[in-house]
């Protein structure tokens, strides 16, 4: 390797050099990695599978559910609705702070924080922020209603069997 | 010497231990000033300190021992936290009978529980009273600024520790919350929901988040708070020591030289190479060399009069005296007080109500009025402000001395803030029954 002559403080202000740029570069590209690093760690850590209960199940067949049900699945977090020939999820997690809402007379309530919510799930009191989601019904081609908790709809969506 | 060798050969067998001895501990307990200086300087542990340290700084009602309390109960917790990784799974089928193991069957197992579990809670308050001691003295001023931010990080890491081991026992109390310091997390506009779904492994808390959790808890958290004591450490000693009074670096017989010393050459301190030549017959070939050059008037040798006495015995005495007291205390409280455990993790029924750490229940009880103010919002700008006082209340007035009068409003202001936040953990703690609705403890 050859010993440049001039020493690194006498090297032209503004004109571009070679050294100039490939310190640039090289910066740039250390920089580059770091940044790209960090991305990579954050996307390694964010699960693509998650290993406990699955977002999208199968709850039965629609026969399962009489006229007017209102039936709470506490593991899977849902509360499945049956109005005529009308089906409907809505979630059971509360809005506030994630406590598990039961069915109560007048719709839902929380007995962590005290929020209540009326039959479609509107908030009626407590410190609940917003409404309890509805999740996207469907009717698999097996004959039985799936439950997708992925996919939030407006409330009042039902589906119809 | 070669004449003293020959007539006897066992000599190298006779003085094995103490050379052994010397050459492990290079100075003999020291005598003079030089020695004391030297002991500071040569051994690995005692050379984190400054070889004189001021009067001031050793004053138990200046500091109360608090940032130390806090590095001792952090010490006592990576002790008795590494004891119990051996027995611990953290899967959420063995986790909770693991914790009965520790009951039952484990030789020291409840007692080893309890003294992390209340280390982890003193080293909380230790931390939060010794940012309350910082404030109140002026001591964050310039040029302890940067080492006020680095204090503020080691709060918040040491929360998020205690955080994350609240969860590894399984139980009711742990898993109910989490649920609930989770989810208030999830209020944070744009990444919130994203952050919980990283932190939890999954949309709930289930066995990827105990076992993130534990990684968190037992490896990537300890190793950042080291990292941030060190630096925290290094920079009391790089910001010239710990506060004290203007008034008090004045030399003892003289009128004060404030000025005359601020602006005074490098200081210049004891080396090892002085340390070789105390172990020298002669003592008239004393050398000094430059070792290390301390901003500020802080550590001197030989030089001008002034209030420091040398670290040992002073300032190791006083340590020792704050680590035993430390572990005493905690030693005392595991004996009679059990760590809580509560039923085994029962997804489908909350308690009523649920609670968070009780450190948290501040926030909670925020958050009960208003989720995105309460658990979001306001502990942001909280956080903010903290991080910037010292870029804003930059006069150096009132340094070093408790409550003073310089410094009313600042000081003023920065007790609304703790006795608020106390406030609200009393109220969350004590006051909230089921469905959060106001009970009397009484």
């Amino acid at each position: 390797m050859k010993i440049p002559k001039k020493p690194l403080t006498e090297e032209g202000g503004d004109s571009l050099t070679r050294r100039r740029l490939l310190s640039w570069l090289s910066g740039f590209g250390l920089f580059g990695s770091f940044i790209i690093t960090v991305f990579s760690n954050l996307i390694f850590i964010k699960p693509r599978a998650t290993y406990g209960q699955p977002n999208r199940f199968s709850i039965g067949r629609p026969e399962d559910f009489p006229s007017g049900a209102r039936l709470s699945l506490d593991e899977r977090r849902v509360c499945i609705v049956r109005d005529g020939d009308k089906i409907a999820a809505i979630s059971t997690t509360c809005t506030h702070l994630g406590c598990i809402v039961s069915v109560s007379e007048t719709g839902f309530a929380c007995p962590c924080h005290g929020s209540r919510y009326d039959q479609d799930g509107n908030v009626t009191g407590g410190p609940a922020p917003r409404a309890l989601p509805w999740y996207q019904v469907s009717l698999a081609p097996n004959g039985e209603i799936e439950v997708d908790k992925d996919s939030e709809i407006e409330a009042g969506n039902y589906l119809r069997v | 010497m070669s004449t003293q060798t020959r007539t006897s050969s066992w000599k190298p067998l006779v003085e094995l231990p103490e050379n052994i001895w010397r050459s492990i501990f290079r100075n003999p307990l020291p005598s003079s000033d030089l020695g004391r200086a030297s002991t500071s300087f040569t051994n690995f542990f005692l050379h984190l300190h400054p070889v004189k340290v001021h009067r001031h700084s050793l004053r138990a009602t200046f500091t109360w021992g608090l940032g130390l309390i806090s590095f001792f109960l952090f010490f006592i917790l990576v002790v008795t936290g590494i004891l119990l990784m051996f027995y611990y799974v953290p899967s959420t089928a063995q986790a909770y009978d693991r914790m009965l193991d520790l009951r039952g069957t484990v030789a020291f197992g409840i007692f080893l529980r309890n003294m992390h579990r209340w280390s982890a809670h003193g080293m909380v308050a230790a931390v939060f009273l010794h940012m309350c001691r910082v404030f109140l003295t002026g001591s964050y001023k310039p040029p302890r600024e940067f080492n006020w931010v680095l204090g503020v990080f080691l709060l918040l890491v040491t929360l998020f520790l205690s955080f994350t081991g609240y969860l590894l026992p399984w139980d009711q109390l742990a898993f109910w919350a989490i649920t609930v310091g989770t989810s208030i997390a999830s209020y944070a506009p744009l990444v919130g929901k994203q952050v919980k779904f990283i932190l939890l492994g999954d949309s709930t808390v289930g066995q990827e988040a105990l076992l993130r959790f534990y990684v968190l808890h037992v490896a990537v958290l300890p190793v950042v708070l080291s990292l941030l004591v060190a630096i925290h450490f290094w920079r009391i000693r790089k910001d010239g020591g710990l506060s004290r009074p203007e008034e008090e670096d004045a030399p003892a017989n003289e009128p004060p030289a404030r000025l005359e010393l601020v602006q005074a050459p490098a200081v210049v301190m004891a080396t090892s190479s002085a340390a070789a030549a105390a172990a020298e017959p002669v003592l008239q070939k004393r050398q000094y060399g430059i070792q290390g050059i301390v901003r500020g008037p802080f550590t001197k040798v030989g030089n001008a009069p002034d209030r420091s006495v040398f670290s040992w015995p002073n300032l190791f005495m006083a340590e020792l005296v704050v680590f035993l007291i430390t572990l005493a205390g905690v030693l005392a409280v595991s004996l009679f007080f059990n760590a809580p455990l509560e039923e085994p993790v029962n997804v489908m029924h909350p308690p009523n109500p649920a609670k968070a750490p009780w450190y948290f229940l501040g926030l909670q009880e925020q958050v009960s009025y208003s989720a995105f103010w309460g658990g979001v919002g306001i502990p942001t700008i909280e956080v903010l402000l903290l991080l910037i006082v010292p870029y804003i209340d930059r006069k150096v007035a009132g340094v070093g001395r408790w409550f003073a009068r310089e410094r009313l409003l600042a000081n003023f202001l920065f007790l609304t803030f703790v006795i608020v936040n106390v406030f609200l953990i009393v109220i969350g703690t004590f006051f909230r029954g089921p469905n959060w609705e106001f009970v009397s403890p009484w």
